[in-house]
């Protein structure tokens, strides 16, 4: 234990390494503390939607309440979705930042309404976020080659190494004291920030030790890299320089290069076709005759088969019918849809196992459930609450029940903690 | 030869001996090449597809049947926002913002099915366009190239012994600048070749082009000249490098990243739930008119039965819903405009705020300046936008118009069994509507909006060669 307390005086001694270590830890509490604010923005947003629904609702209410028709409740009410961030989200904001986390539907066709967006500045989101996976990603490797790529060359420059080979628990164990001891001087300017903001955050203990583990590879890998370099004895310029053309071409020429190609190579059939066609067929049922749309509607709910028969004027019925119908009508382009993007992420994290940038990116934002796979969760969500909606006024509709003021307080609520 | 030809050949020999160096360069060269063949092919591609899915939804617009016009506002239509022929050097905001709109009456919209919520996690990494690399990676390879220039002479002594040979210490600066600046151009010719290559797309613009060269040439020029200062002003190459690195980490990496951040926290936008919950609030307390008892309304129509010399909508030799549905429009349209303005207000004033600290990174500047000429940054998908919303308004109040003048107001109330028929009007009006062009702003103002991230760019450049005079001083004193 002597040795390593004397090799930490020599280390903290040096002034390119403290002020390393320090930056690295400043620049980890920054990126934490913005997304701790970012995520407390977000569930700020979220904690506003009762009160700015409840005036919106109660306005609809007051409107509706003339006629007490099921159907202008159904077509002019609003019903808020939302995915609230998970306990880690902070760590890394991933795809929150672009897609929507608060959605409202109504029950009309929903394949018109569940790919808007909300509000964001693309030219803020083009550069990507300032967040704990950045840091880990793109920065950390950069101190580990500050502080890495002399580690061995820096003695041999300057005349010392023969002597620490021949100390006594020199060699070997001096190198491995002194790579051990920079390890661990990294990992908790990193991990100890890190530790504390998820456990203030209300992380799980088992998240916390698995970011930890991955912080600790990724830095490992970067690490190892270098002493690979090392052993080529080169100067310690030539290390830094082979170090820092690896971290380009690791972090940032690489990735790229595979989302073009990535992109090339599996298509994705463009939402706004799918948009488009539900549009064509929901429009479509004003001409064609309004027994067509029922019937195929019936045959898929025979439960509100036996409702009376359409009279000569205008009934929602037919109207959420046709809608309902439209949806039904691109379901199969919606599904293909969806299984391009997932392929693409498939892809993506395919290449995380080779390219440790990536695996890292890929893993923190699953942790995190900021990644694809939650935005996919969260738009089932919005499926699910979407067809208890229709079923909730389709029980008004369909048997010409009127529609109270009470029974706006009746209708299903969107509940986020069923998340799967 | 003059001794700053005989320095900057010199150099450019020690440079070409460097096999990692030549490794470096070419592989930087590919790499332009590669993001100038597949930066030109996407755009390409993505303005074909976005020309047929526009043409698509034109068609099937105008293929309707007879309809009720007011069945038309609803059906609406779909447009693209149409990509320039620069998107292809910088693509800018383009997968982030959604690019295909559905326009219809009563609502306004969001683009949606932008690239970026249809591709994998990588997109966030970046994306590889011969913009990124000139930004990027060619200040590193520029470092890497550079960065002993002057402080392995320093560190080896030979400083002194070049000086007792009768060079000046501005003569060495120089013909260092020049050699590492001859590499500096070599590395970014591909991408201007490749920007000359788009100039022969139609549509491409002369000013803009020169603007993004221009900003490119000096954003080289200025990493040029800081590896030089720095390698003249540290005593060893090893901290010249580790340095460089930091300067360009800071630069190119953080500063982007910290900027935007910073910025979203200062100005918060307000989310679509609440501008919806508050553009529905101001509408009831304008005029509603759903409501039989709205005062607005109730005025409205007073006033219009006066015109006419009339004592009930029946008699008015117009369709009174038709009237109304104009009328509606005109304040739905005017409150979604002005949250619609307040929105892009707030963030024009985040952009502002990261352009302010583009005065500490070159990079913002430069990024920024290369999305204003090329038209890809979120003023040119405003422009987008406004023109858009005023298609968008025009067709509604035509076809309102079509409902008040050839819709009678005793048809559209009827629901006999022939009624469906004569609301109906011909489908020959929906050939008659005019498409969307999109109006793409002339190549001046696309290069004035570059202005200020040139000045900038310049600015700094002019300030790093000042201290590298001054740097220059007193090189080889030590």
């Amino acid at each position: 234990m002597g040795l390593f307390r004397y090799e930490l005086r020599l280390l903290l001694r040096q002034r390119l390494t403290v002020g390393a270590l320090a930056l690295l830890a400043l620049l980890t509490v920054a990126a934490l503390a913005m997304g701790m604010a970012e995520v407390a923005r977000q569930r700020a947003a979220i904690a506003a939607i009762p009160a700015a629904q409840a005036e919106d609702i109660g306005a609809v209410a007051d409107y509706v309440d003339h006629t007490r028709d099921a159907g202008s409740a159904a077509y002019y009410s609003f019903h808020p979705t939302w995915d609230a961030p998970a306990p880690l989200a902070f760590a890394t904001l991933g795809m929150r930042d672009v897609s929507p986390y608060i959605l409202r539907v109504r029950a009309l066709g929903l394949e018109a309404q569940i790919y808007d967006g909300d509000t964001f500045n693309p030219e803020l989101a083009l550069p990507g976020r300032f967040d704990f996976a950045f840091v880990l990603v793109f920065l950390a490797p950069l101190f580990v080659i500050a502080l890495f790529h002399d580690l061995r060359s820096a003695e041999r420059e300057a005349g010392r190494q023969r002597m620490l080979d021949a100390l006594p628990n020199g060699g070997r164990a001096l190198w491995r004291r002194r790579t051990l001891l920079r390890f661990l001087l990294t990992w908790g300017a990193l991990g100890i920030p890190f530790g504390i903001a998820a456990i203030f955050a209300g992380v799980a203990v088992a998240p916390i030790l698995i970011v930890l583990a991955v912080i600790a590879a990724y830095l490992l890998f970067w690490i190892a890299l270098a002493a690979l370099v090392g052993r080529l004895r080169w100067s310690s310029v030539a290390n830094a320089a082979a170090l820092a053309a690896a971290w380009l071409v690791l972090v940032l020429i690489v990735p790229t290069l595979c989302n073009v190609a990535i992109n090339a190579a599996i298509p994705v059939n463009q939402g706004a076709e799918i948009a488009m066609a539900q549009r064509e067929a929901v429009n479509g049922a004003w001409d064609v005759p309004r027994e067509a749309t029922m019937r195929r509607f019936y045959a898929r709910h025979p439960e509100w088969a036996d409702s009376a028969p359409l009279g000569p004027e205008f009934h929602y019925k037919w109207y959420l019918a046709f809608h309902e119908n439209g949806d039904e009508s691109v379901a199969p382009a919606v599904r293909a849809y969806r299984r391009g993007l997932e392929a693409r992420d498939a892809a993506a994290r395919a290449l995380g196992w080779v390219l440790p940038s990536v695996g890292v990116q890929a893993l923190l934002t699953r942790i995190a459930h900021t990644d694809l796979t939650a935005q996919l969760a969260y738009q089932d969500r919005i499926r699910a609450f979407h067809h208890r909606l229709r079923t909730f006024y389709y029980g008004y509709l369909f048997r010409d029940r009127p529609f109270g003021k009470t029974d706006f307080d009746r209708a299903p609520r969107f509940d986020d903690r069923d998340r799967g | 030869m003059s001794a700053v030809g005989l320095i900057a050949r010199d150099e450019i020999r020690l440079m070409t001996r460097n096999r990692v160096a030549i490794i470096a360069f070419v592989l930087v060269v590919l790499l332009t090449l590669v993001a100038v063949a597949s930066s030109w092919a996407h755009q390409r591609g993505i303005a074909e597809l976005r020309a047929r899915q526009a043409e698509a939804a034109e068609t099937a617009f105008k293929a309707q049947p007879d309809r009720h016009p007011h069945r038309v506002v609803h059906y609406g239509t779909f447009i693209f926002r149409p990509l320039g022929p620069l998107a292809a050097f910088d693509p800018g905001v383009d997968a982030f913002t959604g690019n295909s709109m559905f326009l219809e009456g009563h609502r306004q919209n969001s683009a949606n099915f932008g690239d970026v919520r249809q591709s994998s996690l990588l997109v966030r990494f970046g994306q590889l366009t011969p913009a990124f690399v000139l930004q990027v990676v060619a200040p590193l390879l520029l470092i890497f190239l550079g960065y002993g220039a002057l402080a392995r002479e320093t560190e080896r002594g030979t400083v002194r012994v070049l000086m007792l040979q009768g060079a000046g210490r501005g003569q060495i600066v120089r013909g260092k600048l020049l050699a590492l600046g001859a590499a500096a151009l070599l590395a970014g010719l591909p991408a201007m070749i490749g920007l000359a290559a788009i100039s022969g797309q139609p549509g491409a613009l002369a000013w803009p082009m020169l603007a993004i060269a221009l900003g490119y040439a000096g954003y080289l020029a200025l990493w040029t000249v800081l590896i030089l200062l720095v390698s003249a002003s540290v005593r060893r190459s090893r901290d010249a490098l580790l340095a460089l690195v930091a300067v360009w980490a800071v630069a190119v990496v953080l500063l982007p990243r910290v900027a935007p951040d910073l910025a979203s926290a200062a100005v918060p936008l307000t989310n679509r739930l609440q501008t919806e919950v508050a553009v529905a609030r101001d509408l009831r307390t304008m005029g509603d008119s759903h409501n039989p008892d709205d005062p607005h309304f109730a005025q409205f129509k007073r006033a219009l039965l006066a015109r006419y010399g009339v004592a009930k909508v029946e008699d008015l030799p117009i369709n009174y819903k038709g009237a109304v549905g104009i009328e509606g429009e005109r304040l739905t349209s005017a409150v979604h405009g002005r949250y619609a303005t307040a929105n892009h207000v707030a963030q024009a004033r985040q952009n502002a705020l990261v352009d302010a600290v583009g005065l500490l990174s070159p990079t913002i500047a430069l990024r920024s300046l290369s999305m204003a000429a090329a038209g890809t940054d979120l003023a040119g998908h405003q422009r987008f936008l406004e023109q858009a919303e005023a298609y968008r308004y025009a067709l509604v109040q035509r076809l309102n118009r079509m409902q008040m003048e050839d819709v009678s107001y005793a048809d559209d109330g009827a629901t006999d069994a022939g009624a469906d028929r004569r609301k109906r009007v011909s489908a020959r009006n929906w050939q008659a509507m005019p498409d969307f062009r999109f109006i793409a702003p002339d190549g001046r103002t696309l290069a004035a909006a570059a202005l200020p991230g040139l000045a900038i760019v310049f600015a700094w450049l002019a300030g790093a060669l000042i201290l590298l005079m001054v740097a220059s001083r007193r090189l080889g004193a030590r």
